[in-house]
């Protein structure tokens, strides 16, 4: 070993702070992966669990009161890592994509407009400070689609009686037609872990990757069955690969010669439209755009505005509603239009 | 102007680089580092020894193709080292108005020509392969130089040993030192081009400049206004002082701060001022205007702010000339000043790439590069 070395900095990191919600990992698990060129290594992601109340605590702990009028340059990294661990700390130098992801939650005790608006405000580039993503109600609301295309999603709002987490996720699921997709290789991971004893999570996850780039109906027996070996006893290959067959099948998407992660690029880039679409509905009052001035339109889109209707929409306890809008899936769009335009 | 430069297997550039000075990806700011959509002011940035000043030397090599004279790089390695192939290759896209001009050549050494080409809106005007002695100058009268006596050339080539200083002299700078040309001819504007091709390294301003230097730049400063220009220069610059030239009785000149008493300026003057002034004397007092500059490492000795100020001042005093800047100052990085297509990353591998090219990000106004850089976003291309 080199006597010279000291210690080496470990560069483009991704923090992605979020509410500690295993739904919202998944979400940003499927845009990594059905949209490889978002330079992100998820290895290199630093999932950090918090609400954005307590966020907006640490923040004043370290910068003040004023921090948002005085436009201080937030080290959240930093904000984190004194407080998880002070011994290690870290610095958003090191970033290259800080994101944070948390549902609107009106009826929180410690609900606060102001300090709402202030971090929407503040938090505008996942590259430099971050970027908030308030999802209305809730994160589920992307799969908040009934069909593709869904019209009707224009004027999709609920109550605010509606007490979301448990009520609004299960009205989502009821009306969702994205879940069965959504939730496909985690279906796959399951299957083989709790049904056929897979313990070994890095060769299920081979095993998962393998089945999901399947793109022809031709070879996809054969392919399976290649992903099945070595991973499950011999004697239930055939029924796995049977069962896996018929769920491949079911999906749909190997009829039109696409994998799952290119088929679920489409979907994904739907769902970008639809909230697109329903933004520029929520502060301009249009939801129809043009088809190829869908990235003009995004671009006059102003979170804070949205933020402010949504305040005042939803101000009365019983007459007041939330529109459904999921934000978070913009990071896409944000990172580069044209991944959602080609 | 200069609208593309190749390069490969010279000094630590093994593999072909290319500079596209065309190719801009449209941003609506910064739009004064763009002349006619072309750019004209670009920064490099990357990391010690990836080959900075030698991309710097290899730009200006074509003066001493064109012009003969001491070349700027007189030292050193010429070749890459790690490489088989014996020659390195330079290739320049120009284009003079609705012309195209492409000169290309080879060189086994500094001193040594392998052979040279010229191409004119696509049309070959002519090739020298001095190594295998096979020339063609089928297209001159294409750039009305027909009456050149080629032939005459041909000999002078053989008769190397006679006093040439090179051994193959180029027969572009042949031709346009001994041709009579019409004032509007491209070769014309090439060399008004060339002969205004400009290397300044800051670094260097730091060793004291021999006395002769200083002498003929005293000189200069004695006319009106001079003393006064320079002066305005360094504060506007910020560096406030007040200088005072003075003759001594045995006749040499001597610049002083100007205080209760005089300081000697030479012996005095910090790092910073010392690389100011050399600057200054390179460039400004110049009757004629640089067509291309490149500036290795000129904000070395700068506070943050004054390198910005001496980049907004060159877009002011010189909108159209094609000035690379590289430096070490990531503060530099910014939309504000530049723009991603202007702003580029050498590799340790011989890359050059721009910052909008470096990332699958689309890169916007509001973006901040310098945290970007700095937090790895384009680490695959550093």
């Amino acid at each position: 070993m080199n006597s010279y070395r000291g210690e080496v900095r470990k560069r483009s990191q991704n923090l992605l702070i979020v509410e500690g919600h295993h739904e919202k990992n998944r979400l940003f698990w499927l845009i990594i992966k059905c949209f490889p060129e978002i330079n992100i290594n998820m290895d290199e992601i630093w999932i950090y669990g918090t609400n954005i109340y307590q966020l907006y605590n640490d923040i004043v702990k370290e910068y003040g009161e004023e921090w948002a009028e005085e436009n201080e340059d937030i080290d959240l990294p930093f904000v984190i890592s004194k407080k998880q661990y002070p011994d290690k700390l870290r610095y958003k130098e090191d970033f290259t994509n800080i994101v944070l992801v948390f549902d609107y939650e009106r009826h929180d005790t410690n609900f606060s407009e102001e300090k709402i608006l202030e971090m929407q405000r503040c938090f505008v580039d996942a590259a430099d400070m971050g970027r908030l993503y308030i999802n209305y109600p809730m994160i589920e609301s992307y799969q908040h689609l009934c069909r593709l295309p869904d019209d009707d999603f224009a004027e999709r709002k609920i109550p605010v009686s509606l007490q979301p987490g448990k009520e609004y996720k299960a009205l989502v699921e009821r009306e969702t037609i994205l879940g069965a997709q959504v939730d496909f290789p985690h279906r796959i991971d399951d299957m083989l872990e709790k049904h056929f004893g897979v313990s070994d999570a890095e060769k299920r996850e081979k095993c998962c990757n393998e089945i999901l780039e399947i793109s022809s109906v031709n070879s996809m027996e054969n392919a399976i069955e290649n992903a099945l070996q070595g991973v499950v006893a011999e004697r239930v290959l055939p029924t796995v690969k049977y069962q896996l067959a018929d769920w491949v099948t079911k999906q749909g998407y190997v009829h039109t010669n696409l994998t799952y992660w290119k088929y679920i690029r489409g979907v994904l880039k739907q769902v970008i439209f639809h909230n697109i679409s329903k933004a520029n509905r929520i502060q301009y009052g249009q939801y129809q755009i043009p088809e190829n001035r869908y990235k003009e339109y995004f671009e006059r889109l102003d979170l804070t505005e949205i933020l402010k209707i949504q305040n005042l929409a939803s101000k009365d306890s019983i007459m007041g509603f939330i529109w459904v809008l999921n934000t978070c899936i913009y990071f896409i769009a944000e990172y580069n239009f044209k991944l959602v335009m080609d | 102007m200069l609208k593309k430069f190749t390069l490969k297997n010279y000094k630590n550039f093994k593999d072909e680089i290319s500079i596209d000075f065309e190719d801009t990806a449209g941003y609506q700011f910064s739009t004064d580092c763009i002349t006619d959509e072309t750019i004209s002011k670009m920064l490099i940035y990357g990391r010690n020894a990836t080959g900075k000043t030698n991309l710097g030397k290899a730009f200006v090599d074509i003066c001493t193709a064109i012009f003969g004279g001491r070349p700027y790089v007189d030292t050193g390695v010429f070749l890459n080292a790690d490489s088989i192939d014996q020659m390195a290759i330079f290739s320049y896209e120009f284009r003079f108005e609705d012309n195209e001009l492409v000169y290309r050549y080879a060189r086994f050494s500094n001193q040594e020509l392998k052979d040279e080409e010229l191409r004119i809106n696509g049309k070959v005007i002519f090739c020298c392969d001095f190594e295998n002695n096979k020339f063609d100058f089928k297209n001159l009268e294409y750039i009305n130089a027909e009456t050149a006596s080629i032939d005459r050339y041909l000999q002078s080539i053989d008769m190397g040993d006679l006093g040439l200083q090179e051994p193959k002299l180029p027969f572009l700078r042949w031709l346009i030192s001994n041709v009579a040309l019409s004032n509007d001819s491209v070769l014309i504007k090439l060399a008004n081009y060339v002969r205004r091709m400009l290397m300044i390294t800051a670094g260097n301003a730091i060793l004291r400049m021999p006395r002769r230097t200083n002498d003929s730049f005293y000189e200069l400063l004695e006319g009106s206004n001079r003393l006064k220009d320079l002066e305005d220069f360094l504060n506007e610059m910020g560096i406030e002082c007040k200088l005072v030239l003075q003759k001594l009785p045995d006749g040499q000149r001597e610049l002083y701060f100007g205080h209760e008493k005089l300081v000697p300026f030479y012996e005095t003057a910090s790092s910073g001022t010392l690389a100011l002034v050399d600057l200054y004397r390179r460039l400004i007092p110049k009757s004629w205007a640089p067509s291309f500059i490149y500036l290795d490492e000129f904000d070395a000795f700068y506070h943050y702010e004054m390198a910005e100020k001496v980049v907004n001042f060159f877009k002011r005093r010189y909108p159209k000339c094609q000035i690379i800047m590289t430096s070490h100052n990531t503060n530099l990085m910014t939309n504000r000043l530049m723009r991603p297509d202007c702003l580029f990353i050498l590799s340790k591998a011989g890359t050059l790439t721009a910052l909008c090219n470096a990332t699958e990000r689309e890169l916007r106004e509001g973006h901040n590069l310098e945290k970007m850089y700095i937090s790895g976003e384009f680490d695959k291309y550093e």
